[in-house]
């Protein structure tokens, strides 16, 4: 009995090496399939040959957009999804020898990072061009915003009017004193509202807002996005800033007691009367060492066309960024809003200084 | 003179691989520390004043509780199942190591799903009785909330550890104890603990250094560690440097608890005193006793696998339709095949090394079994990031070759399952070890040496004696580490090669976007594959003779 467990595990032992040899072979077949069709590429300038995408977004509408790519021009999209600053750390090392040709995730400021390092290259697209605005691009073309996303003030229908909200700013007044709820400062989205700030009303001014909502927070910060939402419903909190997507995603739920809970708070759009709200991008880039650069242009173009960005934003809940594609119904019933006149490559010029700044005011 | 010739051989042989599997293990961690030194950290000064102290609180907080509450519910059951007999017993004995197949990550998520305001407990609270509750007693999002966490999802260690013991080696101890007429409280506290003490101390090890290297559980649950330090520096200041310089703090912390583990071990050796090794012998509960034991048990299975699991099962019910696809037959595939490969990789390197550092023993051979085992220190990302930068500074070297061959591409082996295999097994290369090495421990050098002088080489007398003796320890090994990567997340994240996923990146990609319940369907395929390896596993040690 005892020697049949034993070879058993031996054989077992021996058939994965054997796996891994023929997976090993299978591999370098693929890639020399790979270069196969890379030369025949070279040679005839017909073959739709493939892009290669690096992305930290994980929807699955990304993915059914790739593949109505596919099915339109034939180019295969190769895919590595992985964590924004990891997907950076790994294009930097890899450096001109790296197969990405795409970076693709939903925060300008690790856009900007990723320029900062030298990891993109300028995209100059007519069809880009007329589809995106011009501050929703970089200023020098390096990485495009495809979609996007407004961190708001979400607020109690029973226990708040919105008559009583204003401004961020105006979250810090102690009338707030123990009801605003808020996520870690470790999601880059608060990074990136913290940043913004920090361009528009300059340093001080930035860091007393976080000291004011450290000092008015309900409890401490923990959860994501749709943890504070629920916070609200249960009376912990009266107001949360969050983005407007999760209030989406909430409502189209399966899960019965989360619409509920999505429809017992409203949507507020703050700073209409000053300097706007936050508005975010997803967004694209070209890298440096492309080696599939014509594919990926056309990839980008078609990421911003009305047709793939009409599905974005049924989706996805998140704001087209081609101005000729309208949101959804549920994005227009929350009314039209005024963003923040910034270039959102400061929202990664900043991020340090936000990062600072929220361990030095306590802001977990 | 021939035969002693021939010995040496063989021995250097031995000493030749593990030196060399030692130095390949090393590279990448030393790429890591090459770049301890190389860059400049002016964040160091910030990260000193505002984050270090609160983070190292925390952190030693969370090890603190976890290991003594993991040790308490481990230990217990150990006992209770190896020296007991009651209902169920036949079940839990392998129902209790269940637990290791929730991701922890996965169990924290879930667990917040059940309590909080739309969860299972409360809705139903609300919306039959018209209960509202005071959120602060559901809230599990804090400090002894995580150390819950931890401890369901991780004490199977102990108890794994400490019950192959107990069953196995303490039978004579405790029914002398039990004739000479010693209480069973007398029997735990005087003789099972301190016999046990170096089990008990391998299985803890392990939970600590899971622990310390979570990111997952601390990042949802917004408690600051070291862990989150080591992120917030890297991401958020873009300073890599003073991240890996938290990460020398995090491995400093680990090499202690190393040390302290061997020498917690202590100087004696229970190893087997002669070649039949007779099991404990359960005696039979009745009564209020049994039922005592058995509703304890029952309470710690169905906090640490029964609910959270009932809750997964429950969520892929209402969303199987928009998430499963043909796609997860692949899913499937690649989780359990690059799991396979990579811990049967690191099966064979942990038997090569953990008998030549037995066998050989002295300071150069400590060094080395201490290397190997480095990187379960090391958090997943960083040991991603001086894995990639070898591969691509070998595809550097290659590159000539590749041509040579006809290949154009620059990166081949770095965009292979190779890398991250490679990284698999440097990451958990010591849990395969320790495994292996409780099993040398066991079983002395006694048959060893007989087998030698018997004039058996040492690789005859590994395959003839050694590997035979310690197969349970061999199957134990191989199936932790396969659970283990089965539920890694960071390392394939950022090594995967183009289009590859495996289940654990599946269920992330909507837990990472707060879907949880989209990402039960992952979940609990990774739970039913972990499950089903666990059962198999219990299996093997069952039909083994002691």
């Amino acid at each position: 009995m005892s020697k049949n467990v034993f070879y058993t595990i031996g054989l077992l032992l021996v058939l994965s090496l054997a796996v891994l040899a023929g997976c090993s072979s299978e591999q370098s077949q693929s890639s020399n399939n790979e270069t196969k069709t890379e030369k025949k590429e070279a040679a005839k300038s017909e073959d739709k040959g493939e892009v290669n995408l690096y992305t930290s977004r994980h929807y699955e509408i990304d993915d059914e957009l790739f593949a109505a790519f596919t099915e339109q021009t034939g180019i295969k999209v190769n895919v590595v999804k992985g964590e924004e600053n990891e997907l950076i750390e790994r294009l930097a090392r890899e450096g001109d020898a790296t197969q990405g040709d795409l970076f693709y995730t939903s925060d300008a400021g690790r856009l900007h990072w990723a320029k900062e390092k030298n990891l993109l290259q300028a995209v100059d697209s007519e069809t880009v061009n007329a589809n995106i605005p011009e501050n929703l691009r970089d200023k020098d073309k390096e990485w495009i915003g495809l979609t996007k996303r407004a961190r708001v003030i979400v607020y109690s229908k029973d226990r708040v009017k919105p008559e009583q909200l204003s401004t961020y700013e105006d979250l810090t007044d102690a009338k707030w004193k123990g009801k605003v709820l808020v996520r870690p400062s470790d999601n880059v989205y608060n990074q990136s509202l913290l940043a913004s700030f920090i361009s528009l009303n300059g340093e001080d001014k930035a860091k007393e807002w976080a000291k004011g909502i450290v000092a008015n927070m309900a409890r401490d910060p923990q959860g994501g996005d749709r943890d504070q939402a629920k916070a609200i419903v249960a009376g912990e909190g009266d107001v949360a800033i969050m983005n407007t997507y999760y209030v989406g995603v909430m409502l189209n739920s399966e899960d019965p007691e989360e619409v509920k809970v999505a429809e017992k708070v409203g949507v507020f759009f703050p700073n209409q009367e000053t300097n706007g709200t936050h508005v975010n991008v997803s967004g694209i880039g070209l890298t440096k060492h492309a080696k599939n650069k014509e594919n990926a242009v056309k990839l980008i173009e078609f990421l911003s066309s009305e047709e793939a960005q009409g599905k974005f934003a049924e989706a996805n809940y998140e704001y087209p960024a081609n101005p000729k594609v309208q949101p959804s119904e549920l994005l227009k019933s929350w009314g039209d809003f005024k963003p923040q006149d910034l270039n959102l490559s400061e929202l990664g010029e900043n991020n340090a200084a936000a990062v600072r700044m929220f361990n030095e005011v306590g802001w977990k | 003179m021939k035969l002693f010739r021939l010995m040496k051989l063989k021995m250097n042989s031995w000493a030749i691989l593990s030196f060399l599997i030692t130095i390949i293990i090393m590279m990448p961690i030393l790429f890591i520390t090459f770049e301890f030194f190389t860059r400049s950290s002016e964040n160091w000064e910030h990260i000193n004043e505002y984050l270090l102290n609160s983070y190292l609180f925390n952190t030693l907080l969370i090890l603190f509780f976890t290991g003594l509450l993991t040790v308490f519910i481990g230990v217990s059951m150990a006992w209770f199942i190896s020296a007991y007999d009651f209902p169920l017993r036949g079940f839990f004995k392998w129902g209790l190591i269940l637990p290791l197949a929730i991701p922890p990550y996965i169990g924290a998520y879930t667990y917040n799903g059940i309590l909080n305001y739309t969860g299972v407990i409360q809705s139903i609270l609300r919306n039959f009785y018209q209960i509202e509750v005071n959120q602060k007693y559901f809230n599990i999002m804090s400090i002894p909330g995580a150390i819950f966490i931890f401890s369901v999802f991780l004490f199977p260690y102990v108890y794994l550890i400490t019950k192959n013991f107990l069953e196995n080696q303490s039978a004579s101890l405790v029914e002398n104890a039990r004739l000479l007429g010693s209480n069973s409280f007398e029997i735990f506290f005087r003789i099972v603990i301190p016999i046990s003490r170096a089990s008990i101390v391998a299985g803890v090890s392990l939970v600590i250094l899971e622990v310390l290297n979570d990111y997952g559980v601390v990042k949802y649950f917004g408690i600051q560690t070291l862990s989150t330090a080591i992120f917030q520096t890297w991401f958020g200041m873009a300073d890599l440097g003073s991240a890996i310089k938290l990460s020398g703090i995090l491995m400093m912390i680990v090499v202690v608890i190393l040390m302290a583990e061997k020498w917690l071990r202590g100087r004696k050796k229970y190893s087997y005193s002669n070649s039949k090794v007779r099991p404990l012998k359960p005696v039979k509960l009745t009564g209020y006793k049994a039922w005592a034991i058995f509703a304890y048990i029952s309470a710690v299975f169905l906090l640490s696998f029964f609910i959270p699991f009932i809750q997964l099962v429950k969520w892929t019910f209402t969303t199987y339709k928009q998430v499963l696809s043909d796609e997860f037959i692949g899913l499937i595939w690649n989780s359990t095949f690059v799991a396979f490969t990579a811990a049967a990789v690191i099966v064979v390197i942990a038997l090569i090394i953990a008998n030549f550092s037995r066998l050989f023993e002295g300071r150069v051979t400590n060094l080395v079994s201490k290397i190997v085992v480095l990187g379960y220190s090391i958090p997943g990302a960083v040991i991603a990031i001086g894995v990639l930068t070898l591969f691509i500074a070998l595809d550097r070297q290659l590159l000539i070759f590749y041509q040579l061959i006809g290949l154009t591409p620059s990166l081949v082996l770095s965009l292979s399952l190779s890398m991250l295999i490679f990284a698999f097994v440097i990451r958990f290369m010591a849990i395969g070890y320790n495994s292996i090495e409780t099993g040398f421990d066991k079983i002395g050098t006694t048959f060893t040496e007989a087998s030698r002088t018997l004039g058996m080489t040492v690789t005859q007398t590994f395959f003839k004696v050694d590997l035979k003796m310690i197969k349970g320890a061999v199957a134990g090994g191989f199936i932790l580490v396969f659970i283990e990567i089965l539920k890694e997340l960071p390392l394939t994240l950022i090594l995967q090669p183009f289009n590859f996923y495996t289940l654990a990146t599946k269920a992330f990609q909507y837990a990472g976007d707060e879907r949880i319940q989209e990402a039960a369907s992952a979940s609990i395929l990774i739970i039913l594959i972990s499950g089903v390896s666990i059962y198999i596993f219990h299996k093997v040690l069952e039909k083994e003779p002691g």
